[in-house]
C-alpha cells in the first residue's frame, strides 16, 4: 500500500486507576495500520485487547504515547464515517427497526434519508439480510443481530472497522456467518479491519494475526505464532 | 418468604440486599423518595385534619356563653330541679335564673313619656355574671344592680340613674332605678323557647329586656296571680366541665348524650336548652367538610406519589430481571426470589416511611410551627402509623408485585414489551378511560342536581353523613383524564408518526425521521410519562384553583358578615341621616375611600318581623361588593337596577317566597314604623326577586328595598350602617373611626370579623394547609417530569451510548433526548391543563357547599400555575441535559458490560 497509514500507534500505554491498584491495560504498544489490513487480535482475557481497540477507535485516550490517524484526520473526524465499531454485546438501537439501524451511521453523517435507506438496503441485501429489513432488534437472534451490525458497518462505508469480539456470544455456525459478513464488508470497501477474538478458527481466517499478553502487543505475520 | 426454615433465603437476603442497594443506589433512592412523598403528604394532611377539627370544636364551644339552659317545667319544684342540675355529673357551675314577662316599660325623662312594647324581666344572682361572663356586656354605668338592655334604653331614652316603670299583667306598675346599660350578645339563646320542636321557626329575642338581681325579681313577680303563672318561668343555667373530644362530631354526641341523661334524671321536671350542642352541631358539618377536603386533596396526592414510585420501580425492572436471572442460574428458587423482592420492597417502604415522617415533621414546623400540626399526640401518632403503613404498601405493590410476577414468568423476555409491537394495553382495548369519564359525568350529573347535598345533617338525628358518592365524580374524571392522555399520546405517536417527523424536522434536521421512528416504538413509555405528568398537573392545578377559589370566597364571606372593610353601625335610637355630620366625618376620615349608607329597619311581613335593608341603588352593587350568588332571579346588577327603575320593588328571602307563595310582580304589603307617629303603617311593595345574602344581613331571612322609597314612605332617612371601603390599612381606619365616633356607633373591621366568624370553615386556618398542599403538588410536578424522565433516560443510557459510539454528536444525541422529553412535558402539561380545568370546575360544583357563598367564577392562581409550569419544564430540562451528558460520557463505556 502507498500513501499515509490509516492509524499510527506510537509507544502507547493506558493505565487504569492510580497507586498500588493501578492496572496497566496497554503497555508501550507501537503499530501501524494500512488500508486493506485484515487483522485478528488474540490474547488471554484481560490482556488489553479491548482497551487497545478503543484507543485505536478514539473512544479512549492513552495515558502516555500517541495515537494518530494520518490517513483519516483528527480524532473528532473519526465517527460517524471513517471508523466503524462493532461490539461484543448487541449494539442495535432497540427502538429502531433493522433498516433504520443500518441507516443510522449515514443519517448521523447528515446524508439524505432516501440515500441512507437505499445504502442500508444495499448493505442488507449484500449480506443476505434483506428479509430482516423491518424486524425490530428484539425480534432477532444474537447471530442475526451481529450480522445486522456488520451490515451497518458496510452501509457506513468506513475506512477502518474495529470489532471487539463480535462473535463472543454466538455459537460457531453463527460466529462464522458474522465473520464472513464482516470480511465481505471490509473487502468490498477496501477497508482495514481489526477483530478481537478468542476463537482460533476465526483468527485463522485472517491473513494477519496479532496477539497480546499483559498489555504488550506481539506482531505475527503468520497464523502459527 | 424469609422464614427460619429457609436459612438459604436469609443468607440470600443478607448478602444480596446490600449488594442490590449498592448496584442500584440511584433507583432505590428515587423509590424511597417516592414513598416518602406519599407518607409525608398523608401524615401532614392527616395531622392537620385532626388539628383543625380540634380548632373547630374549641371555636364552637368558645362562642357559647351558657352551655345549657335547663328550664323547669310548669308545676315542677324549682328548688329540686336546681339542686339536681347542680349535682349532675358534668355540671361545673350552675345558676338559677328567673324570667318574667312585662307588658311594657315606661319612662318619663325631659318632660316626655315613652313606652315600649312587651318585654322580659330576667332575675340573676350576684354570682351569675362571674359564672357566665360572656352573657352580658357592660356598656354604661354599673355592672351590678338593675341593668337595662341597650335597645330598650335607646327606646326609652334613659341613662343610668333614671327610673323606669315596669308594667305587669294583673299587677300595678312598679318603678325601678336603672344602674347600668348592657348588651346581650347572645340574646337569641338566652330567650330561646326551650323544648321547642326542632325545625320550628326561631323566635326573635325581645327588644325590651330588664335584668335585675334575684331579690328584685321576686319583689316584682312573687305577687303574680296564679292565673298569670304562664308569665313567669325558671331556668338553671349550666356551665359544663367540657371534657370533650377534639372531634366536633364526637363532642356533639357526648354533649347531647349528657343532656338526655340529665333530662332523664329530671324525669320530666326540666328540659335542656342545649346551646353547646347547637354550636357543636354546626361545627360538625364543618368538620366533615374539612374531612372532605382532606379526601379530595390528600388522596390523589398519595395516589400520585404511589404511581410515581411504581414508575420509578418499573424503570429498574430490566436490571432487576437480570439480577433474578443471575440468581436463578445460581440455584435460587422462585420462592426465594419472591421473598427477596418482598424484602426489598419492605426495606424501601420502611425507609421511605421513616424519611416521609421526618419530612412531615419539617413541613409541620415550616407551615404550622409544630410537627404535630396542633393535633393531640395520640392522633399524630395514629396518623403517622397509618401513613407509614401506606408507604410500606406502596413499596410492596410497586416493587414486590411486579418482581414476583417476573420471577414466576417462564419466558422472561416476553414479560416486558415497552418497546416494539406489543398490542395496546388491555384497558385501552376495553375503553376504560372512556368508561371512567362517562361514569364520572353521570355521577356528576346526579350529584350536582339541585337539592343534592354533599353533607347530610338530618334535623333531630345526631348522626351526620357525607355523600361519598359525590367524590367518585371528580376522582373518576381525574383517572379517566390520565388514561385518556395515555390514549391520545399513543394515538399521536402511532398514527401521527409522519406528522411528528414533520414537526421535529425544524428542530432536529435530518434526524427527524429516525427520532420519530424511535418515539413511535417507545410510545407506550412516552404515553405513560405523559399520563403521569398529566395526572400531576391536573392534581396540582385543580388543587390550586380550588384553594384560590376557596380563599376568594372566604374573603367574600368575611365581607358579607362584616358588610365591608369597615362597618359603622349606628347605635339604636340614634337617627343618623346620610347627610348628617357624622356621615361627613366618616367620609373625611383619612384612608376612607367610599362610604355607603345602608338603611336598616324592621318590617312585619304578615306576623313575621324581618330585617329590612334600604339600599342606595346607584352605588350599592360596587360598594357592597354584591355577588351574583347572593341573588336569584337575576344578577346583582339587574336586580338592583330593577329596584331603581321601580322604587317599590322588593327582594325577599326564598323562605318568604315559599311561605307566601309569591310570584314575581305580586304585591307585598310590609308594616313599617312611621318616624313621626312611631306607629306601624302599611307600605305597598312589589316582589321582584330573591335575596339570599346581603352584607350585614342575617343568613335566614331579610328584605331588600330602595332606600329612597323607604325614606319617602316612613318619613325618615335614618341610616343603620355605613359600609366603609378602605384602602390597605383597614385596622388603622377602623381605629380612627372608633375614636372619632365614640359611643354613637359601633365600628367593626373585617380582620376581626374574619377571626370571629366561627361557625364556618372559613374560620379554619387553611393557610398552612394550602401551603403544604401546594408545596407537595409542586414537588410532585417536579418529580413527575424530572424524575420519571431522567430514570427513563438512564435506563436507555445504553441506547444513547450506542448512538454516541456510532458517532452521534452532541446535537444529535440531544435531539433524541429532547424530542422525547419535550413530548412528555408538553403533552403532559397541555393535556393535564385541560384536565385540570375540567376537574376544577367539577370540584367547585361538587363542593359547592364548602363555599359560602358559592362563587361566581373560579379564582385562578396564575403565579402558582406559572411556577408549576416553570418547575415542570426546568425539571425535564435538567433531566434531559443530564441524560445527554451522561450518554456522551459513557458512550463506549456502557458497551463494555452487556
Ligand atoms: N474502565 C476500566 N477501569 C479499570 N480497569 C479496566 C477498565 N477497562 C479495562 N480495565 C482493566 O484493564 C485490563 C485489560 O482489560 P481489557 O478489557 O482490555 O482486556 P481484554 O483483553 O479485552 O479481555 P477479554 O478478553 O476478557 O475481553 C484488565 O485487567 C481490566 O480489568
Ligand atoms: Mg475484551
Amino acid at each position: 500500500m502507498t500513501g499515509r497509514p490509516l492509524v499510527d500507534v506510537a509507544n502507547v500505554s493506558r493505565t487504569f486507576g492510580r497507586g498500588p491498584s493501578a492496572v496497566v491495560a496497554v503497555h508501550g504498544v507501537t503499530c501501524v495500520l494500512d488500508r486493506g489490513d485484515l487483522i485478528a487480535l488474540t490474547g488471554p482475557s484481560g490482556s488489553g485487547k479491548s482497551t487497545l481497540l478503543h484507543l485505536i477507535a478514539g473512544l479512549d485516550l492513552p495515558t502516555t504515547g500517541t495515537v494518530t490517524w494520518p490517513g483519516i484526520g483528527t480524532r473528532a473526524e473519526l465517527r460517524p464515517g471513517p471508523v466503524a465499531v462493532v461490539f461484543q454485546a448487541p449494539s442495535l438501537l432497540p427502538p429502531l427497526d433493522v433498516i433504520e439501524n443500518v441507516a443510522l451511521p449515514l443519517v448521523l453523517q447528515g446524508l439524505g434519508r432516501r440515500f441512507a435507506r437505499e445504502a442500508a438496503d444495499d448493505a442488507l441485501i449484500r449480506l443476505g439480510l434483506g428479509e430482516l429489513r423491518h424486524k425490530l432488534p428484539e425480534e432477532l437472534s444474537g447471530g442475526q443481530a451481529q450480522r445486522v451490525a456488520a451490515a451497518r458497518v458496510l452501509a457506513g462505508r468506513p475506512q477502518l472497522i474495529l470489532a471487539d469480539e463480535p462473535t463472543g456470544q454466538l455459537d460457531h455456525v453463527n460466529g462464522t456467518l458474522v465473520i464472513d459478513a464482516l470480511l465481505d464488508a471490509a473487502r468490498h470497501l477496501g477497508a482495514a479491519m481489526i477483530v478481537n477474538t478468542h476463537d482460533r478458527t476465526i483468527a485463522d481466517r485472517f491473513p494477519v494475526q496479532w496477539s497480546m499478553t499483559s498489555g504488550r502487543l506481539v506482531h505475527c505475520a503468520v497464523a502459527s505464532c | 418468604m424469609l422464614r427460619s426454615r429457609h436459612p438459604r433465603s436469609i443468607r440470600l437476603a443478607t448478602t444480596w440486599l446490600p449488594a442490590l442497594v449498592r448496584r442500584r443506589t440511584g433507583n432505590i433512592v428515587a423509590t424511597v423518595c417516592g414513598v416518602a412523598l406519599a407518607v409525608a403528604l398523608l401524615a401532614s394532611l392527616g395531622s392537620f385534619l385532626s388539628a383543625s377539627k380540634a380548632t373547630m370544636t374549641r371555636r364552637a364551644i368558645d362562642t357559647v356563653a351558657v352551655d345549657w339552659q335547663v328550664q323547669a317545667q310548669p308545676g315542677a319544684d324549682v328548688a329540686a330541679v336546681t339542686a339536681q342540675v347542680a349535682a349532675a355529673r358534668h355540671t361545673a357551675a350552675s345558676e338559677p335564673v328567673q324570667f318574667g314577662a312585662t307588658t311594657g316599660f315606661r319612662s318619663s325623662t325631659g318632660g316626655s313619656t315613652r313606652t315600649t312594647g312587651p318585654g322580659e324581666v330576667v332575675g340573676i344572682s350576684d354570682t351569675y355574671r362571674a359564672t357566665f361572663p360572656a352573657q352580658l356586656r357592660n356598656l354604661i354605668g354599673s355592672s351590678t344592680g338593675v341593668l337595662l338592655f341597650q335597645q330598650t334604653a335607646a327606646n326609652l331614652a334613659v341613662a343610668p340613674g333614671d327610673s323606669i316603670v315596669v308594667e305587669r299583667s294583673g299587677l300595678p306598675p312598679a318603678t325601678v332605678t336603672v344602674d347600668g346599660i348592657v348588651d346581650i350578645p347572645q340574646a337569641d339563646s338566652l330567650f330561646q323557647v326551650v323544648g321547642a320542636p326542632s325545625g320550628a321557626q326561631p323566635q326573635a329575642p325581645p327588644d325590651n329586656v330588664l335584668i335585675v338581681p334575684t331579690s328584685v325579681w321576686h319583689g316584682l313577680f312573687d305577687q303574680l296571680d296564679p292565673s298569670h303563672a304562664d308569665q313567669i318561668h325558671d331556668q338553671v343555667h349550666v356551665r359544663l366541665d367540657r371534657h370533650l373530644s377534639g372531634d366536633p362530631s364526637a363532642a356533639y354526641t357526648t354533649v347531647t348524650g349528657q343532656a338526655r341523661n340529665l333530662e332523664a334524671t329530671l324525669a320530666g321536671t326540666g328540659l335542656v336548652g342545649d346551646n353547646i350542642g347547637a354550636a357543636l352541631s354546626a361545627a360538625r358539618s364543618d368538620a366533615l367538610y374539612a374531612q372532605v377536603l382532606f379526601l379530595f386533596l390528600g388522596t390523589p396526592g398519595a395516589v400520585l406519589a404511589g404511581l410515581l414510585t411504581a414508575a420509578v420501580a418499573a424503570s429498574a425492572r430490566d436490571r432487576r430481571r437480570r439480577d433474578q436471572a443471575l440468581l436463578r442460574t445460581r440455584g435460587a428458587t422462585v420462592r426465594q426470589l419472591v421473598g427477596l423482592s418482598v424484602a426489598e420492597a419492605v426495606l424501601v417502604g420502611a425507609a421511605g416511611a421513616a424519611l416521609g415522617l421526618a419530612l412531615a415533621q419539617v413541613v409541620g414546623h415550616l407551615a404550622f410551627g409544630t410537627g404535630r400540626f396542633g393535633a393531640t399526640t395520640a392522633s399524630a401518632i395514629g396518623w403517622s402509623a397509618a401513613a407509614a403503613l401506606v408507604g410500606v404498601a406502596i413499596g410492596v405493590v410497586s416493587i414486590a408485585v411486579p418482581a414476583g410476577r417476573d420471577a414466576r414468568a417462564l419466558n422472561v423476555v416476553a414479560a416486558r414489551r415497552t418497546v416494539g409491537r406489543a398490542g395496546d394495553p388491555r384497558w385501552m382495548r376495553f375503553g376504560l378511560d372512556i368508561v371512567l369519564l362517562a361514569v364520572a359525568l353521570i355521577i356528576f350529573w346526579l350529584t350536582s342536581r339541585n337539592g343534592y347535598q354533599l353533607v347530610l345533617a338530618v334535623e333531630g338525628v345526631p348522626g351526620i353523613s357525607v355523600s361519598y358518592w359525590a367524590f367518585a365524580g371528580p376522582a373518576l374524571l381525574w383517572l379517566g383524564a390520565g388514561l385518556l392522555a395515555y390514549r391520545l399520546t399513543n394515538l399521536l405517536l402511532s398514527r401521527g408518526r409522519t406528522l411528528l417527523a414533520l414537526g421535529l424536522r425544524p428542530l432536529t434536521g435530518g434526524m427527524a425521521d429516525t427520532i420519530a421512528a424511535s418515539m413511535h416504538r417507545q410510545r407506550r413509555l412516552i404515553a405513560r410519562g405523559v399520563a403521569i405528568v398529566a395526572l400531576t398537573v391536573g392534581f396540582a392545578a385543580s388543587t390550586a384553583v380550588f384553594n384560590a377559589t376557596y380563599q376568594q370566597q372566604a374573603e367574600v364571606d368575611a365581607v358579607l358578615s362584616n358588610g365591608a372593610d369597615v362597618t359603622v353601625t349606628t347605635s339604636p335610637g340614634a337617627s343618623l341621616s346620610p347627610t348628617s355630620d357624622t356621615a361627613a366625618r366618616i367620609a373625611a376620615t383619612p384612608g376612607v375611600q367610599h362610604v355607603e349608607p345602608l338603611q336598616h329597619r324592621f318590617a312585619y311581613v304578615g306576623a313575621d318581623l324581618q330585617d329590612l335593608y334600604g339600599v342606595r341603588t346607584s352605588t350599592v352593587v360596587a360598594a357592597g361588593r354584591l355577588q351574583n350568588a347572593y341573588f336569584q332571579g337575576g344578577t346583582a346588577t339587574q336586580l338592583i337596577a330593577t329596584l331603581a327603575a321601580r322604587p317599590d320593588s322588593l327582594l325577599v328571602s326564598a323562605e318568604t317566597v315559599h311561605d307566601f307563595q309569591l310570584l314575581p310582580g305580586d304585591a307585598v304589603t310590609l308594616r313599617l314604623q312611621d318616624s313621626g307617629t312611631k306607629r306601624y303603617v302599611d307600605v305597598p311593595f312589589h316582589y321582584v326577586g330573591v335575596a339570599k345574602e346581603f352584607p350585614t344581613a342575617p343568613h335566614d331571612s331579610f328584605l331588600l328595598a330602595n332606600a329612597d322609597y323607604i325614606t319617602q314612605m316612613t318619613g325618615s332617612d335614618a341610616v343603620g350602617a355605613f359600609l366603609v371601603d378602605t384602602g390597605s390599612d383597614t385596622s388603622a381606619v377602623a381605629a380612627a373611626l372608633r375614636t372619632q365616633l365614640g359611643t354613637t356607633a359601633t365600628v367593626a373591621d373585617i380582620g376581626t370579623t374574619r377571626a370571629i366568624v366561627g361557625s364556618s370553615l372559613t374560620a379554619v386556618d387553611l393557610d398552612g394547609l394550602t401551603k403544604v398542599e401546594l408545596g407537595f403538588a409542586l414537588a410532585l410536578a417536579a418529580a413527575a417530569t424530572g424524575l420519571t424522565l431522567w430514570l427513563g433516560l438512564v435506563e436507555r443510557r445504553r441506547t444513547l451510548g450506542i448512538a454516541a459510539a456510532l458517532g452521534a454528536n452532541r446535537r444529535q444525541l440531544a435531539g433524541f433526548v429532547w424530542a422525547e422529553a419535550g413530548a412528555v412535558t408538553v403533552l403532559g402539561l397541555v393535556l393535564g391543563g385541560i384536565g385540570a380545568w375540567a376537574l376544577a370546575n367539577m370540584l367547585a360544583k361538587v363542593l359547592i357547599g364548602v363555599f359560602d357563598p358559592p362563587p361566581d367564577a373560579l379564582a385562578v392562581p396564575w403565579p402558582y400555575l406559572a411556577t408549576v409550569l416553570a418547575v415542570a419544564v426546568a425539571a425535564s430540562a435538567l433531566a434531559a441535559a443530564s441524560a445527554t451528558r451522561s450518554a456522551r460520557a459513557t458512550g463506549a463505556e456502557s458497551l463494555r458490560t452487556p
